[in-house]
C-alpha cells in the first residue's frame, strides 16, 4: 500500500536535492537527528523527538532526480525531483508491503458481500469500511 | 500509530501462511463458512481447518459466531481499518514534512542570499 504526496517548490532541483540528502538540512524538516550517507548502499539513521528511530539503506541516489530509501521494517520511500516551470516538483511515495494482503482480502470480502443477497441475520461489511475501500481504490 | 502497526503485524503474521491465507479467501468468497463446509472443498481435514479458523479469529481476521453445534466464521473489516489508519497517519506526516521542507528551503535561500551575492541556480 502506498501513500503519495506531491508539492512544487520555487527552488531548483539541485537546491532541493541538498535538502533531501544533507543530514543537517534533513534535520530542518524530516527528523530531529539525522545521519545519512546518501549514496547507493549508504546507511541512514533518523531520530525524532518522541524517541522514535528509523533506520534505512539507500537503494538509489541519482543526484537532483531520485532518492530511494529502504526502511528496516520492509517499507520504502521514493523521493523524485522534476524541474517544472517556476521550480521543482517533489513527489513522494511511501510504501508498506505489509498492507497489501489485508487490502486484497478486504476487497474480496466486499465483493462477496455485494454479490450476496442480504440475509436477515447476515452481517455485511459496514458502510464505513466500504467507503474507506472506495477512497483507497480512488487514491 | 504503534497500535495500528501492532494490529497489522498480527494480521500479517496470521496471513504469512499460504494455507491460512487461502482459508481466509475461501471464507471471504463464501461470505460466511463453517469448518465442515470448508473442509468439504479443501484437501484438509475438518479438524485442521477448525484449528486454523480459530487462530485466524484470534488474530482478528475472522469473526466467530456459534451456530448450533458449529462455529460460523466471517471476515472482519477491522484489519483494513488499521491499514487505513496507517495510510492517514503516514499521509499526515508527509503533509507536515513537505510543508516544513518548503519553509526550510525558503529560509535557507534567504539566509544564503544575505550572506552571499545573490545566486540564481535557474538561469
Amino acid at each position: 500500500m502506498n501513500v503519495e504526496r506531491e508539492i512544487v517548490v520555487p527552488e531548483a532541483p539541485d537546491e532541493v536535492w541538498e535538502a533531501l540528502t544533507e543530514p543537517e538540512r534533513l534535520e530542518e524538516w524530516f527528523a530531529t537527528e539525522v545521519e545519512l550517507d546518501a549514496r547507493p548502499g549508504g546507511e541512514g539513521v533518523f531520530r525524532w523527538g518522541d524517541g522514535d528511530e528509523r533506520r534505512a539503506v539507500v537503494r538509489e541516489a541519482e543526484e537532483a532526480e531520485r532518492l530511494v530509501l529502504d526502511w528496516d521494517d520492509g517499507g520504502s520511500v521514493v523521493l523524485e525531483l522534476e524541474p517544472v516551470v517556476g521550480g521543482t516538483r517533489v513527489h513522494v511515495v511511501e510504501s508498506s508491503p505489509e498492507y497489501a494482503p489485508a487490502l486484497e482480502l478486504h476487497a474480496l470480502s466486499l465483493e462477496a458481500s455485494e454479490a450476496r443477497p442480504p440475509t436477515p441475520a447476515g452481517k455485511t461489511a459496514p458502510p464505513q469500511a466500504a467507503l474507506a475501500w472506495t477512497a483507497l481504490a480512488a487514491a | 500509530v504503534d497500535g495500528a502497526r501492532g494490529g497489522v503485524d498480527r494480521v500479517f503474521a496470521a496471513l504469512g501462511d499460504a494455507g491460512r491465507r487461502s482459508l481466509v479467501e475461501a471464507v471471504a468468497a463464501r461470505g460466511t463458512a463453517t469448518a465442515t463446509e470448508l473442509a468439504a472443498e479443501l484437501p484438509v481435514t475438518r479438524q485442521a481447518v477448525a484449528k486454523q479458523l480459530s487462530a485466524l479469529a484470534d488474530a482478528g481476521l475472522l469473526r466467530a459466531t456459534r451456530a448450533g453445534r458449529e462455529t460460523r466464521y466471517e471476515v472482519t473489516p477491522e484489519p483494513l481499518e488499521d491499514a487505513v489508519e496507517w495510510m492517514v497517519s503516514v499521509g499526515a506526516a508527509w503533509d507536515e514534512r513537505l510543508a516544513a521542507l518548503r519553509r526550510s528551503l525558503g529560509d535557507y535561500g534567504k539566509s544564503r542570499d544575505t550572506l552571499q551575492p545573490r545566486r540564481r541556480s535557474r538561469t
